[in-house]
């Protein structure tokens, strides 16, 4: 599904210039689990953002599906995102202003799908995170595992092939981390290709393949059984 | 405490610049309206004797309709003195006009009066040469401004003894030089000439009957008004037994500001202008002020944190109040200092613009005092609001995090003061329009004549002896297709009179008619369309007990109103002999009135010439100027467009048309600026939503459309407020015109959408701005 191939960014600023990724290469499946792990600074975030095509490499090539997206520009990255992608962010990232059900229900804005559809769906992905009780209330007014599973139910409203995670549990205690990594895995097992970003040696572990990143190159990759 | 304001303001310099531009540009604007309504209220200020000048006015009933006139018959004056208690002087004056100077040969045209000695003392009048006491004794005297003196003599030193022959007859000595009246006084003048010798031209200023001069009188002290106007009524009406007409002094104080008269009662006047300019130039600087109260409370996010600590360090509230509140003072005081600039760049336009001749003056105390209050208020109303606010953050609160949310009360107040702003805007956008429309509309009516191609100036007694030679040799020139000879420019008919009567006229009709002398040729020189009957005869004479009257007067005398029938005044019976188109003529905006037209050339003083179409038209004139002068080389050949002369009626609806588009501008000018500061707080605040709703897929034209949605609802709100106020205030205005446009719903359209471009653009800057960043970075920080 995914194949990267000598990919690489660097930042530059006045005095500095830093290689966030240097040539990495490696190649997701369809319907794998991948886990990305290293230290602070090795060009993790980085490389989801680029497998997210919120942003562009440097140089190298990037196949999504078997197209080479590495110099779409803004719009048609847009396009491939909103179609193709969901996101779960360590600190949820949830709208304050949008209750529950609106948060969920805005990718399906995006994609243009019709009032009656997005309620349907919407009603069933909150459901299945086990929120639906809470749709009409703020963020600001549930837990921080409540939080997660909104922005889990929101990045697969849209029902999509690819779930970009960077650190999901990172802002959660072990039992609201458990249960949000149990979500992934019930998505993973139901097709879904999850690529996620972690510290956790423990989330890893849920995972079927591990990359370890270091100075934006690949040191080694772990198969898990 | 300003040295920290002032650091404060170098580290936020677009806010800043947003806030001192925007109110340096409110200052600037009101300052300039406030010069023009100081200029208006000192008008007649520099006459020593302000409170104690009258002038007599008169009441005359015609029809059941009383009209208020300035013009007193000639033996008023010396009538008064001699028999009305309580007055210490009186003087008349002439209606000002140009007359022919001719020093060496040069003629030159001049402007001035004729008056009684008493004038020179009573106007209070500065010499700079000459004794005020002698200066117009002698029947050949002239006294002159320094402007006339320097003009004529080169300077005021040489004046002094010259001898001028005026209008080509009789030889006057100057005997005094004034100096010049300032531009703000009601009598205007480069020349003054005794009333004696006036007198002795015009025998009718010896008789009671003729209303043709103003009268001047200088009240004791504390004397009783309404005792000196009923006297002034009884004399009148003693002395012309037939008068109902009453007379009453109107004093100095309110000539310029109010002196419209509506049916013999005081009606106010420019004071009108002057309130609601005024009333303007208050809010467009609170709309200024507005700028920058917006801008201070939705930064509240970024200095919350500043006063939890400075609260939790023991700051009370007072002395945050006074921190925030001196921080808007120095920013008013800024932009004053900025505006001082400003004002004296623009002034020349702005007076250009108000046909003044303001100035401005920092060592003028009043001028001085103005500024810093503006600054002051400015200060005051601009930071009051957000010092209250600022100062109330609880330390807990803001410490643990402060966000002002959308529907705080803050964001509430932010939101009024925008719509209010844009209400303000939109309603000076619509009545600019409607002004605009309504003058254009009036210049687009059917006149009853052909105002293009046609020329006046003015004649001398021995040119219209030769009338038909002359004008044999203008049409004989080419240039010229038909000349005629006339008592005053066309556009305005200045003589009128009542009494005329004619068979089985219902005896409580009396109209007042508009009179014209003329002969003939003025038909066809007009373009006047001739309904019945025929012009006069070329010679003249044989029709000087013939009239021409409009069809307005024909349709009131009804079946006497005919060629063939007659109408009478007093012991004069006149044949009528044609019946012409009602043409308009004094105001624009009403019906044309009765009027008829005398053949007497021997009163007429002004000849109209019809030029032929031609695209060079300056040698057309050139052609006709050989000619007259021909005829009358001892003068200089003066002459008016008359559509030029038209134009110059709508001044009044063209000032106010100008004034309002400058406000309208001003007003959107320094609500965009507020806008523009306030959708990049709301761009910069919403930063991480942005971000989040990118990587969900929003395009940037949904996030463009997202952001200026909130502002785009606050612009509908401010026209739907709007609409109606600019409704009534254009229909109440409208009123005034007899001859006026409907208000049509496309206006309120247009400005709304207008209003609403402009308010897109502005916003559209930030909105995209926030649009396209890269959602990665605003996530990065959260």
């Amino acid at each position: 599904m995914i194949k990267i191939t000598d990919l690489e960014k660097v930042y530059r600023t006045e005095e500095v210039e830093t290689v966030a990724l240097n040539k990495l290469s490696f190649e997701v499946k369809h319907g794998e689990f991948v886990a990305v792990m290293g230290p602070s600074g090795c060009g993790k975030s980085t490389l989801l953002n680029i497998l997210g095509l919120l942003d562009d490499p440097d140089a190298g090539s990037f196949l999504f599906n078997d197209i080479e997206v590495a110099h779409f520009n803004e719009r048609k990255r847009a396009d491939l995102r909103k179609h193709n992608i969901g996101f779960v962010f360590q600190s949820f990232n949830l709208i304050d202003e949008l209750t529950v059900f609106e948060n969920a229900e805005l990718p399906l804005i995006y994609t243009g799908v019709k009032a009656a559809e997005r309620k349907k769906r919407v009603e069933e992905v909150l459901e299945k995170v086990q929120i639906m009780h809470r749709r009409n209330h703020y963020p600001q007014q549930l837990s921080g595992g409540q939080q997660q599973r909104v922005a889990v139910a929101r990045a697969v409203v849209n029902k999509p092939k690819l779930i970009l995670a960077d650190e999901p549990t990172g802002n959660l205690d072990s039992s609201n981390g458990n249960e949000v990594m149990q979500l992934l895995t019930e998505l993973n097992e139901q097709g879904t290709t999850i690529i996620m970003v972690t510290h956790s040696e423990h989330d890893a572990r849920y995972s079927h393949r591990i990359i370890r990143m270091l100075d934006g190159q690949t040191v080694t990759e772990n198969i898990m059984i | 405490m300003f040295t920290k304001a002032f650091r404060r303001l170098l580290s936020n310099k677009t806010f800043s610049l947003l806030n001192i531009l925007g109110l340096a540009t409110g200052i600037t604007c009101s300052a300039l309206i406030f010069l023009w309504v100081e200029d208006e209220v000192t008008y007649n200020n520099h006459f020593t004797h302000k409170n104690q000048l009258y002038s007599v006015l008169e009441n005359q009933t015609y029809n059941g309709v009383t009209s208020t006139f300035w013009s007193t018959p000639g033996p008023l004056s010396p009538a008064v003195q001699s028999s009305v208690p309580g007055i210490q002087n009186t003087a008349r004056m002439t209606w000002a006009d140009k007359q022919n100077f001719s020093y060496n040969n040069n003629p030159i045209y001049q402007r001035g009066a004729y008056v009684d000695p008493a004038f020179l003392s009573m106007f209070s009048l500065t010499f700079l040469k000459g004794n005020p006491a002698a200066a117009l004794t002698q029947p050949n005297s002239l006294v002159v401004t320094r402007e006339m003196a320097t003009t004529i003599f080169g300077n005021t030193e040489d004046a002094m003894g010259k001898s001028v022959k005026v209008n080509n007859s009789e030889l006057f000595t100057v005997t005094a030089v004034v100096e010049n009246q300032p531009y703000n006084s009601s009598v205007r003048f480069q020349w003054l000439l005794p009333f004696a010798a006036y007198e002795k031209n015009n025998p009718w200023v010896k008789t009671w009957g003729n209303n043709g001069l103003q009268t001047f009188i200088q009240l004791a002290p504390g004397a009783n008004t309404n005792a000196v106007n009923k006297q002034l009524t009884q004399l009148i009406r003693t002395s012309e037994p037939e008068s109902k007409d009453e007379a009453f002094v109107f004093p100095m104080s309110q000539w310029r500001l109010y002196s419209y008269f509506n049916n013999g009662k005081p009606a106010g006047g420019r004071i009108k202008d002057v309130r609601l300019f005024a009333g303007i130039a208050w809010v467009i600087l609170f709309i200024a002020c507005i700028n920058f109260m917006n801008l201070s409370t939705a930064r509240s996010e970024k200095r919350a944190r500043e006063v939890g600590v400075r609260k939790v360090i023991g700051a009370q509230k007072l002395r945050l109040i006074l921190q925030f509140g001196g921080e808007s003072m120095f920013m008013s005081f800024l932009s004053v200092v900025l505006s001082i600039g400003l004002i004296y760049l623009f002034l020349p336009a702005f007076n250009s613009l108000v046909q003044k001749h303001l100035s401005l003056s920092l060592i003028q105390p009043v001028h001085l005092a103005g500024l810093l209050s503006i600054g002051l208020i400015c200060g005051i109303v601009a930071g009051s609001y957000p010092a209250l606010y600022l100062s109330s953050f609880k330390p807990i609160q803001v410490l643990k995090g402060f966000r002002d949310r959308q529907n705080s009360s803050a964001s509430w107040f932010r939101k009024g003061l925008v719509v209010f702003q844009f209400s303000i805007s939109i309603i000076l956008i619509i009545c600019t329009t409607i002004v605009y429309r309504q003058v254009e509309h009036t210049r687009n009516r059917q006149l009853g004549f052909d105002k293009e191609n046609l020329i006046y100036a003015k004649l001398e007694k021995n040119v219209q002896e030769h009338f038909s030679v002359v004008r044999d040799e203008l049409v004989r020139s080419g240039v010229v297709t038909d000349a005629a000879l006339c008592n005053q420019n066309m556009l305005e008919v200045g003589s009128n009179g009542a009494g005329f009567e004619w068979q089985g006229k219902d005896p409580s009709v009396n109209p007042l008619v508009s009179l014209i002398a003329t002969g003939p040729h003025l038909l066809n020189t007009m373009g006047f369309q001739l309904e019945s009957g025929r012009d006069f005869y070329t010679d003249a004479k044989a029709d000087s007990a013939s009239v021409i009257i409009n069809r307005r007067l024909a349709n009131m005398m009804g079946k006497e109103g005919q060629v063939g029938h007659y109408i009478k005044r007093a012991k004069e019976q006149y044949l009528i002999t044609g019946i012409v188109n009602d043409f308009l003529y004094n105001d624009m905006y009403s019906k044309p009135a009765p009027l008829i037209m005398f053949c007497m050339p021997q009163l007429t003083e002004v000849l109209m010439i019809r030029l032929k179409p031609s695209d060079n038209l300056i040698s057309a004139v050139g052609k006709v100027e050989t000619i007259i002068k021909k005829y009358q080389p001892e003068y200089p050949f003066e002459y008016n467009f008359t559509d030029q002369s038209f134009n110059t009626m709508f001044f009044n609806e063209q000032f106010t048309g100008k004034l309002a588009s400058l406000f309208a501008a001003l007003a959107i000018l320094i609500s965009c600026l507020g806008l523009f500061g306030l959708s990049a707080f709301s761009a910069e605040q919403r930063k991480k939503e942005i971000g989040i709703r990118k990587v969900l897929g929003a395009t940037v034209s949904n996030v463009t459309a997202l952001l200026s949605k909130e502002f785009m609802a606050l612009v509908l709100v401010s026209s739907i407020i709007a609409f109606p106020v600019a409704w009534w205030l254009m229909h109440n205005w409208l009123q005034n015109y007899e001859y006026r446009i409907s208000i049509s719903w496309w206006i309120f359209l247009l400005a709304g959408i207008t209003a609403m471009l402009i308010a897109l653009i502005t916003i559209s800057f930030q909105s995209i701005r926030a649009a396209i960043s890269n959602p990665v970075k605003s996530l990065r920080n959260t």
